[in-house]
């Protein structure tokens, strides 16, 4: 098994690169709207400033507890904006943009 | 329908209340309110498990993982030599304070976590504390429902002992989620803790056990300095049988003192220095009650079958034909043989295959050595609870090492004892002699005086009782005192004599006075102005 970066590993912030770590389980339909949610999301607003690594749990369950992951899904985000964590279909993408700094319309808005 | 499977707690006092232990293969639900200790009990579960050999998981919704072992180290659990030993796993399973919600999410991570571990690990049990505040994560009724479902389908195919904790609904408050607790769970337990006159009280209680008994009875439960002990104590002394009609102790002197003997279905203490004869007084019991054809369970810790037996045999008491006919049954254990549960559990096995009228125990002075006062404290409550629930007579010998009460009546055990009777020995003009004395006896009157008995060949023989000038005379002490009265009551025999001779004379003396004055009463009425005061002379009066 590679070994995973932890969520302070890399540098992101000076490129403004996001990388994600999605937690799935399998198939079930929180998991796939997940993940196009996720895809979508690099393709429109980032422009594919974006590293995605999807974690299924039942193959992987050992990275659920070295990661503390109890509920799936989970995104695990490291950007510009530090670290942060989002559990749920990702189908309110309004809450997801404003975790990543970003703004609806497109585009970011870093500072 | 076979007996179900039974993961036992190895807590103090549990197990028996739940029959040999939790479900295995099926949920247990405890619930109870904050502070009731539950989180304690499903670690406690798992712990003592781990210790028997039993892997577990633990998943806690609630305190972070590192506060669980702090807290269990107060208690000398060390959880991080089992965790090592991939006997016991815990699992965090609390959701970071800063998570953010986007969308609909299940608790399947947690589970894939617990189920790749548990397989890993080949555990048997596992607990999970706290579900409530997991299942809050979820808005809709709906969201709740599945993950109940999600949860309860992995755990029945995982074929795990699960405990399951959950806060106890607030009066008043939705009972949600109660209902599907209580469908998931095939026993439920809920713990009760509540302060009443200043006094905390903790009160467990088995709701229902789908395919066992279980002890129906709120039982107190306390939270000790090495984990949880629940005492079915006075809960089941409400249990407790009467005490039955009096019985013959097998030595007539000694039923007279006591005003016909022991009562049935009561403890008798008896108790002493060694040497004093506690082993053949309860033999003579024995004896008496074998023969009149009651069977008889007599636990002995000091000795062996053939030792107790040839020692009571020398001063005339018989026990082997009783062996034979399969009334009485010696069981013979070292005290250190085992620990306190298994003396239990053999003992408690014994009395239910022989089904005896009377047990004896020789001695609870050696129950110490089970492994401390505390294990014989158990052990000696929880046999006595045996016995009374059953109706059972339970002589207890207790072997003192002075004549200090507090002792005789033994390891705190008193006020469930109803009869003691200490034994002690006194050195008087060069010889030893030996005293009984009936210390209580509960419901009935009894001689409060000290007793001399001699061992003899054909048993205890007791004397009639001395009471001296102020001490108790034996020997040949008593002997010269016995005289010495003798002469003395003579004495005083004729002084009676004279004195009675004396009232008799003073009597009569009496009645004749009171004859004069009625007389001089009845001249003065006739002639009011007597002349004069002088006193009228006898042998005026009228007829």
């Amino acid at each position: 098994m590679a070994p995973r970066p932890g969520p302070d590993t890399g540098d992101a912030s000076g490129t403004g690169m996001y990388r994600f770590r999605l937690f799935i389980a399998g198939d079930e339909p929180n998991s796939v709207t997940a993940r196009e949610v996720l895809a979508r999301l690099c393709r429109e607003h980032l422009g594919g400033r974006c590293e995605v690594e999807i974690v299924d749990v039942f193959r992987d369950w050992e990275a659920a507890i070295t990661q503390a992951v109890s509920v799936v899904p989970t995104l695990q985000v490291e950007g510009p904006q530090g670290g942060r964590t989002i559990v749920g279909s990702l189908r309110n993408e309004a809450v997801v943009l404003a975790a990543l700094g970003l703004s609806p319309t497109g585009g970011s808005h870093e500072r | 329908m076979g007996q179900i499977e039974k993961a036992p707690t190895h807590i103090p006092g549990l197990d028996e209340i739940l029959e040999g232990g939790l479900p295995r293969g099926r949920t247990t639900v405890l619930s109870g309110g904050p502070g009731s200790g539950k989180t304690l009990l499903a670690l406690e579960f798992l712990y003592r498990g781990a210790l028997a050999g039993e892997a577990g998981i633990f998943i806690g919704f609630e305190e972070p993982v590192e506060h669980l072992r702090e807290n269990a180290a107060t208690l000398g659990w060390d959880l991080r030599a089992l965790e090592r030993q991939h006997r016991l796993f815990l699992l965090g399973g609390h959701i970071k304070p800063d998570t953010l919600v986007s969308g609909e999410f299940s608790l399947k991570g947690l589970l894939a976590a617990a189920a790749g571990k548990s397989q890993e690990m080949g555990a048997k049990r596992i607990a999970i504390d706290a579900l409530e505040v997991a299942l809050r994560l979820f808005d809709e009724p709906r969201q709740v429902r599945n993950e109940m479902h999600l949860l309860n389908d992995w755990l029945q195919q995982a074929g795990l002992a699960v405990v399951l904790t959950t806060r106890a609904a607030k009066p008043g408050s939705a009972p949600f989620f109660e209902d599907f607790f209580e469908s998931m769970g095939d026993c439920i337990i809920t713990l009760d803790a509540r302060v009443t006159d200043q006094i905390a009280t903790r009160r467990l209680r088995v709701i229902k056990y789908r395919g066992s008994g279980f002890g129906r009875n709120e039982y107190p439960y306390v939270i000790t300095s090495s984990g949880l002990s629940v005492a079915p104590i006075s809960a089941v002394g409400l249990q407790h049988k009467a005490l039955g009609e009096k019985m013959t102790t097998g030595c007539a002197r000694l039923d007279e003192i006591l005003d016909g003997g022991y009562r049935r279905a009561s403890c008798v203490l008896l108790a002493g220095l060694p040497g004093t004869g506690k082993t053949l007084l309860c033999s003579t019991f024995v004896a008496a009650a074998c023969g009149r054809g009651e069977r008889v369970l007599y636990v002995s810790f000091e000795e062996s079958e053939d030792a107790l037996v040839e020692n009571v045999r020398s001063a005339g008491i018989v026990l082997r034909p009783h062996l034979e006919s399969g009334h009485l049954r010696i069981l013979a254990r070292f005290p250190e043989a085992m620990g306190v549960e298994e003396h239990f559990l053999h003992t408690l096995e014994a009395i239910d295959e022989l089904a005896p009228a009377h047990v004896v125990v020789d001695a609870i002075s050696a129950c110490e050595r089970m492994g401390g006062k505390q294990a014989a404290f158990e052990y000696l409550m929880r046999l006595l609870n045996a016995c009374k629930e059953r109706g059972i007579t339970i002589l207890m010998v207790n072997q003192t090492a002075s004549d200090d009460l507090a002792e005789i009546s033994g390891n705190g055990i008193s006020s469930l004892v109803d009869t003691v009777i200490g034994l002690a020995y006194k050195v008087n003009a060069g010889e030893i002699t030996r005293l009984l004395h009936v210390l209580k006896s509960r419901g009935s009157r009894h001689s409060d005086q000290q007793h001399e008995y001699v061992i003899t060949d054909a048993g205890i023989d007791l004397r009639e009782v001395y009471v001296g000038e102020g001490e108790v005379l034996t020997g040949t002490a008593r002997q010269v005192q016995e005289a010495r009265d003798r002469a003395e009551a003579q004495r005083l025999d004729w002084e009676i004599q004279a004195k009675e001779l004396e009232l008799q004379r003073l009597r009569q003396l009496r009645q004749q006075r009171a004859e004069d004055l009625a007389q001089r009463v009845a001249l003065r009425v006739s002639k009011p102005p007597a002349a004069g005061n002088a006193p009228a002379p006898p042998g005026q009066r009228k007829g």
